[in-house]
Formats: C-alpha cells, sequence, structure tokens
C-alpha cells in the first residue's frame, strides 16, 4: 500500500531536544506535526517530575540580584547572536523546514529579539514595571500613616508559558522578562518552533552551566490541548501563573485548569489597523510616501505579528483611494519580493478574493490572489481576517466613521498624519484599541511600555507582605 | 452520437450501476467531464477564471481537472455583509459567479429576508440549499429543477441497494431529528414516503419545526453584532431565551418520540436521523424496558451527518441498532456531501461505500494540489470527486475528507471503485494546536457556534 500522503515527510524528522532546569534531554520517543507546513520533528519522551520545582526549594533565582542577572541577559545576548553559535545556526536550519516565514526573515527577526538583551533595555524595563525594581532584591519597608510598618516583596513566581508560534523574538523576550522577576519558568514551545528557546537556553548555558537563571528554565514541547499533560501540569501546587498567548482554543484549553491559586495572564490575539487622513493626497509624492508608510505596518513580519497591518481605513474620494491602493499594492509586492516570500495564499481567503475579482464593481482588487501582494479596495472591511500579504482598504469619508470598527480585539492603529491621533485616541481606547502609533511604526515601542493594557512584570511576580506592627509611639 | 454524460448517467436505471470497473469506464468518465466543462465554461464565471488561470481548453485526463475543481469553501466566498445587510441583489449577483444559468430577476423591493430570497429563487427554479455551517459561515449551493429530480431518484436507488430493501411502500417511517428546510431534503423526504410509507399508516414527523435557512443565519447574524460590539445585552438575552425554548421544545420532542416509536414497535418500520438524537431516544427507549426483541426484525434505519460535535459513549452505533432490531444488512450507510448531490452506498460484505459511474473519484495529495498516481492497490489521500450528474452548479468538488480507495474489485462483489469505511476529516486530524499573537476578533466571540 502506498502512502503517498507522506511523501512529504519521508526523510527521517529533524530532531527537538528539551531543555530541563539545565539539562538537555534528547531523544526521539515521539513524533509531532508542525503547525501550518505540516512538517515533522521528534522529541523525547516528557518526564513531567523533572519540570515541576517542589514548593519546599525556594527559587533558584531569588536571592540573585536583577543588576547580576542582567549582566548574565547581557553576555547571553551576545552569545547568541555570535555567527558562530552552534546552537543557533542548527536552530535556523531546523526552523526553515517547520516555519512558515522565511529563513531570512526568521533570522533577522531573532537578531533583532536579542537587541533586547542590553543592560539599558532591561534596566528601563524594570524601571517602568515598578515603582522601585528594588521590591524584586529585597523585602522593602513600608510605613503608613498609622505608624504600621512591613516589608513588602515582588516575588519570584513560578510561571508557565505556553509560547505563540509565529515570531521567534517572543522566545528571547519571555525568558529575559521570565528572569527579571526571578521566575520558575516551563516554556511549552509552539509547533511551529519547538526550536528557538531550546537554543537560547544552551547558549545560556555554554556560559555558565551552574547559573541559577539556567537551572530555572525549562523548555518542552506537548501537543496543545493534550488534556494528560495539561491536566497534570495546570496546578497551583507546581505553578502561580499561565502566561498564554493566543485565543480559540490554545486559551479555552488553558481556562479550564484556571481556579484558587492558578491565574491567567493572557497575551490576546491582536488586530492592527491603519488610518489615513485626506492629507495623504496632497501631492503625487505624498500619495507615494503614505502608502510606503502603510505598506511597512502591513509587511511587519510579512503580516505575522499582532502589531501588522490588516485594514486601511482611508479619508477621500474613490478615485483617490484607489490611486493610494495602487502604490500600496507596488509597494507590497516589493517588500513580499525582497524577503523572498512566495507563500501562497490559504485556498479559503484566495476564494473569497477571486469571488470580488469576479464581482468586480463591488470591489476593486490591486494585484492577484497569487501570493505576491494584493489589495482590496472596498466601503466596509472584508469578513476574512487579511494576511500573508494582504491588505484591506476601506475607504470612509471621515476618519470618524472608520471609528466604528476599532473593537476589542484591535492592538495598534496607526495615524497619518501622526498629529490627528490626539484627536482620536480617547474614542480609540474606549473602544478597546491598546496602542496608538504613527503610521509606518507599529514595530518601535517606547522602552518598557504597557503591553496588551498592562506593565506584564508587575503582573508577573507574587506580591507579599510581611507586616510587621506598628511603630512605638 | 450520444454524450458521454448521458452515457454514464443513464447508468441509474441499470442494475450494475455500482458493478461496473474503472477501467471499463475511464475513457468515457473524462470525455463526460470535458463535455461539462466545454458546455460550462464560459457560463460559469469561476470556471470560466480557473480555467483562464491554468491555460485550459479542453480536458483530456483526469490530471487537467484539478485546477478547475472547486474547493468546498467556494459556495462560501460571498462576502457575509450581503447576507446580513440584507442585500440580496448583490447576493443573487455573486450566486451568479458560480451557477451554469443566469440568475433571474427577482423582486428586491418587497423582499422580507434571506427566507424569502430563497424561496422567490425557488419559484424560478434555482434551489438553494443553506448548510448550518459550524465555523460561522454557511455554504449557499444552488441547483435546478432537474437536480432535484435526480436526487429524488437517486437517493432510492443507492439506498435500496446499499440496505438491501426493495421499497414496497410496506413501512411506517420515523424521522427522528430536526430537518433543515431546504429544496433538497424536501425532495428526498418526498422520494422517502413514495417508496417506502405504508399508505395504510401515517409518518412520524419529528415535532420540532424544520428550521429554515433564515433561522439558520439568525446566529451568524448575531455572531457579527457580538464582534463588531454592537449587540445589546437584551439581544443576547434573547438569543439565549430562543435557545433555551428551543432546547426544551427538542427535550420534550425526544420524550414524545420515545413514546411513539414503542407504541409502533409491532410495526415494519424505517427509521432515520442523525447520531445524536437517535441515541438519546434509544436510550430512553431502553431505560422503559423495551429492545431488540420488541421490535420488528425487518426494520431499517438511515443515518445523515456525523456527530456534529456531540459526545456520545463508543459503542453509540451497536446501542442503537440493537435498540430498534436493525439487522447488519438493514443497517443503510452513505457516503457523501453536500457539495455533491450523488451518494455512495455502503455494502453489507465489504463494509465499503461504492462509487457510481456518474461520480469520478479523484484522490488528490493532502494539499490538494495534485492527482496522485493511480494504484491498483488501496491508496489514501484527499477526496475530490466529480459528480456528472449535476445541472445547477458545477460538478467538480474538493473536499476535506482523507479517504482511502480501492479500484479493485470489492469483497461483495460489486467492481466499482470504493472508499473504506474510516473516512477522517483533514481539519480534524491537522487539529488546532495554532497559537499566535495576530488574531481576530473571533477569539472574542463566546458561545456562538
Amino acid at each position: 500500500m502506498s502512502s503517498a500522503v507522506t511523501n512529504a515527510n519521508s526523510a527521517a524528522p529533524v530532531s527537538a531536544p528539551f531543555f530541563v532546569r539545565g539539562e538537555v534531554v534528547e531523544g526521539r520517543d515521539s513524533i509531532q506535526r508542525s503547525r501550518d507546513l505540516g512538517v515533522d520533528f521528534a522529541t523525547p519522551a516528557l518526564n513531567l517530575n523533572n519540570v515541576v520545582h517542589p514548593r519546599t526549594d525556594v527559587p533558584p533565582l531569588v536571592n540573585i540580584p536583577t543588576r547580576e542577572i542582567i549582566e548574565f541577559l547581557v553576555e547571553a545576548g551576545q552569545h547568541i547572536s555570535d555567527p558562530k553559535n552552534p546552537h543557533m545556526q542548527a536552530c535556523f536550519d531546523r526552523m526553515a523546514a517547520t516555519h512558515i516565514l522565511p529563513r531570512a526573515v526568521v533570522e533577522q527577526v531573532t537578531r533583532h529579539a536579542v537587541a533586547y538583551l542590553n543592560k539599558d533595555t532591561l534596566t528601563r524595563e524594570l524601571e517602568q514595571n515598578f515603582s522601585d525594581p528594588k521590591v524584586l532584591d529585597e523585602w522593602m519597608p513600608k510605613q503608613d500613616f498609622t505608624g504600621r510598618k512591613s516589608f513588602v516583596r515582588a516575588y519570584g513566581p513560578r510561571l508557565i508559558h505556553v509560547l505563540p508560534g509565529n515570531s521567534p523574538g517572543v522566545a528571547v523576550k519571555s525568558i529575559a522578562q521570565s528572569a527579571l522577576v526571578k521566575s520558575i519558568s516551563l516554556f511549552k514551545m509552539p509547533s511551529a518552533d519547538p526550536f528557538t528557546l531550546v537554543a537560547l537556553l544552551r547558549s545560556m548555558a555554554d556560559i555558565d552551566a551552574d547559573h541559577p537563571l539556567v537551572h530555572s528554565m525549562s523548555a518542552v514541547y506537548w501537543r496543545g490541548g493534550d488534556s494528560v499533560t495539561e491536566s497534570t501540569l495546570f496546578r497551583p501546587q507546581y505553578f502561580d501563573k499561565v502566561i498564554a498567548w493566543g485565543g480559540g482554543d490554545a486559551i479555552s484549553n488553558v481556562t479550564q485548569y484556571l481556579g484558587p491559586g492558578l491565574q491567567l495572564v493572557s497575551f490576546d490575539p491582536k488586530t492592527s489597523i491603519s488610518m489615513i487622513g485626506r492629507e495623504a493626497f496632497e501631492s503625487h509624492a505624498s500619495i507615494e510616501d503614505v502608502a510606503d508608510l502603510a505598506s511597512a505596518d502591513i509587511m511587519m513580519l510579512n503580516q505575522e505579528a499582532c502589531a501588522a497591518s490588516r485594514y486601511q481605513f482611508v479619508e477621500g474620494t474613490k478615485a483617490q483611494v484607489d490611486q493610494f491602493c495602487d502604490a500600496l499594492h507596488r509597494r507590497i509586492v516589493e517588500r513580499a519580493a525582497a524577503s523572498g516570500d512566495i507563500r501562497p495564499l490559504d485556498p479559503v481567503m484566495r476564494e473569497e478574493i477571486e469571488s470580488m475579482l469576479l464581482m468586480d464593481d463591488e470591489y476593486t482588487v490591486f494585484g492577484e490572489a497569487d501570493g505576491k501582494g494584493v489589495v482590496i479596495h472596498s466601503d466596509e472591511p472584508v469578513d476574512f481576517h487579511p494576511i500573508n500579504k494582504t491588505a484591506n482598504v476601506v475607504r470612509v469619508s471621515s476618519l470618524d466613521e472608520a471609528m466604528k470598527y476599532v473593537n476589542v480585539a484591535t492592538q495598534t492603529v496607526g495615524f497619518y498624519p501622526p498629529e490627528r491621533a490626539a484627536a482620536y485616541r480617547d474614542q480609540i481606547a474606549s473602544g478597546g484599541a491598546q496602542r496608538v502609533t504613527r503610521l509606518g511604526e507599529a514595530g518601535p515601542s517606547t522602552i518598557g511600555n504597557p503591553w496588551d493594557a498592562m506593565y506584564p512584570l508587575h503582573r508577573f511576580v507574587n506580591w507579599i507582605a510581611n507586616e510587621d506592627g506598628v511603630l512605638d509611639s | 452520437m450520444t454524450s458521454a454524460v448521458k452515457k454514464l448517467t443513464e447508468l441509474l436505471n441499470s442494475a450494475d450501476r455500482y458493478d461496473l470497473s474503472p477501467t471499463q469506464i475511464r475513457a468515457t468518465q473524462v470525455e463526460a467531464i470535458n463535455e461539462r466543462f466545454l458546455d460550462r465554461v464560459a457560463k460559469i464565471k469561476l470556471l470560466g477564471k480557473r480555467a483562464n488561470d491554468a491555460n485550459l481548453r479542453n480536458i483530456r485526463s483526469l490530471d487537467d481537472v484539478v485546477p478547475v475543481l472547486f474547493p468546498h469553501t467556494a459556495y462560501k466566498s460571498y462576502p457575509e455583509s450581503f447576507l446580513l445587510g440584507g442585500k440580496f441583489d448583490k447576493l443573487s449577483k455573486w450566486l451568479g459567479t458560480v451557477s451554469p444559468h443566469p440568475i433571474p430577476l427577482l423582486d428586491y423591493k418587497r423582499m422580507e429576508g434571506i427566507d424569502d430570497w430563497v424561496a422567490q429563487l425557488e419559484d424560478q427554479g434555482v434551489f438553494v440549499s443553506c448548510s448550518s455551517g459550524t465555523t460561522g459561515k454557511s455554504a449557499m449551493l444552488l441547483a435546478s429543477a432537474s437536480d432535484m429530480a435526480w436526487c429524488k431518484k437517486e437517493a432510492i436507488v443507492a439506498y435500496s441497494w446499499g440496505s438491501g430493501v426493495t421499497p414496497a411502500q410496506d413501512r411506517k417511517m420515523f424521522g427522528l431529528a430536526p430537518v433543515a428546510s431546504v429544496a433538497r431534503n424536501r425532495v428526498t423526504g418526498e422520494a422517502y414516503r413514495a417508496a417506502l410509507q405504508d399508505p395504510n399508516s401515517t409518518p412520524f414527523h419529528y415535532p420540532v419545526p424544520p428550521i429554515t435557512v433564515g433561522e439558520m443565519t439568525k446566529m451568524i447574524v448575531l455572531r457579527k453584532k457580538i464582534a463588531d460590539s454592537t449587540a445589546t445585552p437584551s439581544e443576547l438575552q434573547d438569543y439565549e431565551n430562543t435557545s433555551a425554548e428551543r432546547q426544551k421544545m427538542m427535550d420534550s420532542a425526544v420524550i414524545t418520540a420515545t413514546d411513539a416509536i414503542i407504541d409502533a414497535r409491532g410495526e415494519k418500520l424505517h427509521v432515520s436521523g442523525m447520531w445524536s438524537s437517535l441515541y438519546r431516544i434509544a436510550k430512553l427507549v431502553r431505560d422503559k424496558g423495551f429492545s431488540r426483541e420488541n421490535f420488528h426484525p425487518d426494520n431499517s434505519i438511515y443515518v445523515g451527518g456525523g456527530l456534529k460535535g456531540a459526545t456520545l459513549p463508543s459503542d453509540y452505533r451497536e446501542f442503537v441498532y440493537e435498540t430498534f432490531n436493525i439487522s447488519p444488512e438493514r443497517n443503510y450507510q452513505n457516503y457523501s456531501m453536500q457539495e455533491l448531490q450523488s451518494g455512495m452506498p455502503r455494502c453489507q460484505k465489504g463494509q465499503r461505500y461504492h462509487i457510481p459511474p456518474w461520480v469520478v473519484p479523484l484522490i488528490l495529495d493532502r494539499s490538494g494540489d495534485h492527482l496522485l498516481p493511480l494504484s491498483s492497490d488501496e491508496y489514501e489521500g484527499r477526496a475530490a470527486f466529480f459528480d456528472l450528474s449535476l445541472d445547477g452548479r458545477w460538478g467538480g468538488v474538493i473536499s476535506g475528507d482523507k479517504v482511502s480507495i480501492d479500484t479493485s474489485p470489492c469483497a461483495c462483489g460489486a467492481k466499482s471503485p470504493s472508499i473504506r469505511d474510516n473516512i477522517a476529516r483533514f481539519s480534524d486530524i491537522d487539529g488546532d494546536d495554532k497559537i499566535g499573537c495576530a488574531g481576530t476578533v473571533d477569539a472574542y466571540v463566546r458561545g456562538m457556534s
């Protein structure tokens, strides 16, 4: 019997070892399948006893000063960026097989993410999350106006991270933030990338295999929703908080285990949009410039990122907006070609776009549903989620009209011209969105700024008080 | 010269319709698909586009068919805003992109909702069926009057072959599930009644009103309003109340049906329904102390669809058969999909689904892009079919199903290609292990699927 459907995977699956509290665990005990590409990878058996730290053991990082943790992370960053680092090179090779993004994009994103491991950045991150970061290092004395005294500590939590598969950059940031709050962390790696976390942790172990940071971290894989593993691990006796990314099944899998003692910190699935004022149409050159800025936001992480724009609300006449769409389409195609991205569109989305092509007086489609970049001009947002080099330009007579399209899933709203943001940001925040930027700058954030409407590190830690009586009168 | 399509579809009247080997008829099938293609390529806009993209002028082999197969999602490609905003003129226009026949002009000014749109189209010979999509969007499948006539005949032919029952109007029919009020269901229901129902008794109609297309789309409309943050709490409360009422009606229907089937236990029955309601009724029948020995030994059954999300004990099938005394040879199973109109009845001996000559199987790779080489052994892949009997829409469809097909004769002796009884959906196999920080507002809409 031939089994032609598995031909694509006839080569031996790539190996995805685990990293458990300082030790690399190799093995090919089970074959897993990556999302999106349907590529197989082999993992060792998961020994659950080893990934849980007994409550009787104080977290290894608790009494390591944050200054030292930062120094270690900075050194790790240098080692990770070293082109001769064998773990990272092997990781990129393997990622090329399992990840939907082209290898060059993955490498670039990882390099960019490693820039986070910078002394000033990490210090600022702590300063923005905590009114006095010393609260991480010591029991801070407090006293209220009645004379009552106490000590407060931001204590290292036990965290279980359910990581997303769309951006390898999250891996770097998650390790750094987990270390800064002195946590014990178990990372559940995504099937699209069961490599980066382990490569990063191995690079850290190269520097000092006995460092408490290395012993605080584990990175493993199980198939999301595996009820035996999740029901076993997701307990307050083992972990304080679940740091979960995504929505849908990924979150409902997690929420069923929440209860007293086990909290959820969620990084929600988000959609980002652009607001483009009539100022864009001042001249031919301005249209080209604005289209370039818009395309930068759309093509962020090749439109896989949550901050990548999907709908662009443009204030103008039909003819003006068509002109903008034409320029935008050219820019998207250029950016896609430059990154080597030739992924075809998902068949469902392709069907919908093709049906729009066939009904051309309702929609104007710039380009084809051929995976090279496409722009759809419509009077209201399309039903599908524009992804994979797809922009939906929605014409509005005024940006006021676009406010109704801001919803609880909206994350970043990019404005052109930037000055117009101030008039709308109250309404945008009320609608549920969390971040307003200049058009073309969906990527950069002020260091230490809130994310997903919170200061994450502040949420990660366990806030513990030691009451110490009242002052002698 | 007789047309190849006609040659193959006329086999509906022939006793050996499930007994023709693929090699015997393959050339005629390719010729028939080409006939359909040449006739339709200028009429169905989407087909024209696909053919143009693939630079296809003729179909000379099964490989040629692949680029012009429609994925099962093609019938969901309409912009939802047409449906939600009641823009029926535009919805008609969309329908026109997948229809081989012109969509008749309707009175859009006086149109009262989607059910009215469906009814007006039906008056003019265009039959639109709407699926209740679990993902939110419903497929809109159109068919012609001649398709309806075909379904009427073919349903009974397949049933009779698969169940071994010669229709003799000697049964009391028990419909044990609510039905969707769409033309195709009405037509096949009539056909079954005409074939099986004893004129001296009355069929049992499940006491839940048929669900109209409009009712199916109500939830989709509300879902969209929730996503847009425009649904008010009282709208949601109304929805919850309606759902609770419907649930109550369903619960009491199960009890009414249980009593009715116990009363009729001495008669020869034909039971139809869905697994979830059949199981609940069977359970109640057992609880009341009735089982196999109380029911007629010649009872027959037809179960439509899968589990539709219901959780049942692993032996639910055996439990239902046992209860109503369905002997294995009277247990009719049929493999089909809403995008096709013909079925593939299961044989008793080989327990395989047999493909009639007017349905051409095309087994593709996982991605659905390439035809797998025909093999003399059983092989598996993504199921695609060309249903030559279809007139009102394009017959070529790619499914979401993973099937194992064998082109050599079956253990039952029939020489037609057949599909093993282990059909799975790729979406179930691949599962949902996807997590990303980029996502849609769907993740923020609770309890609407």
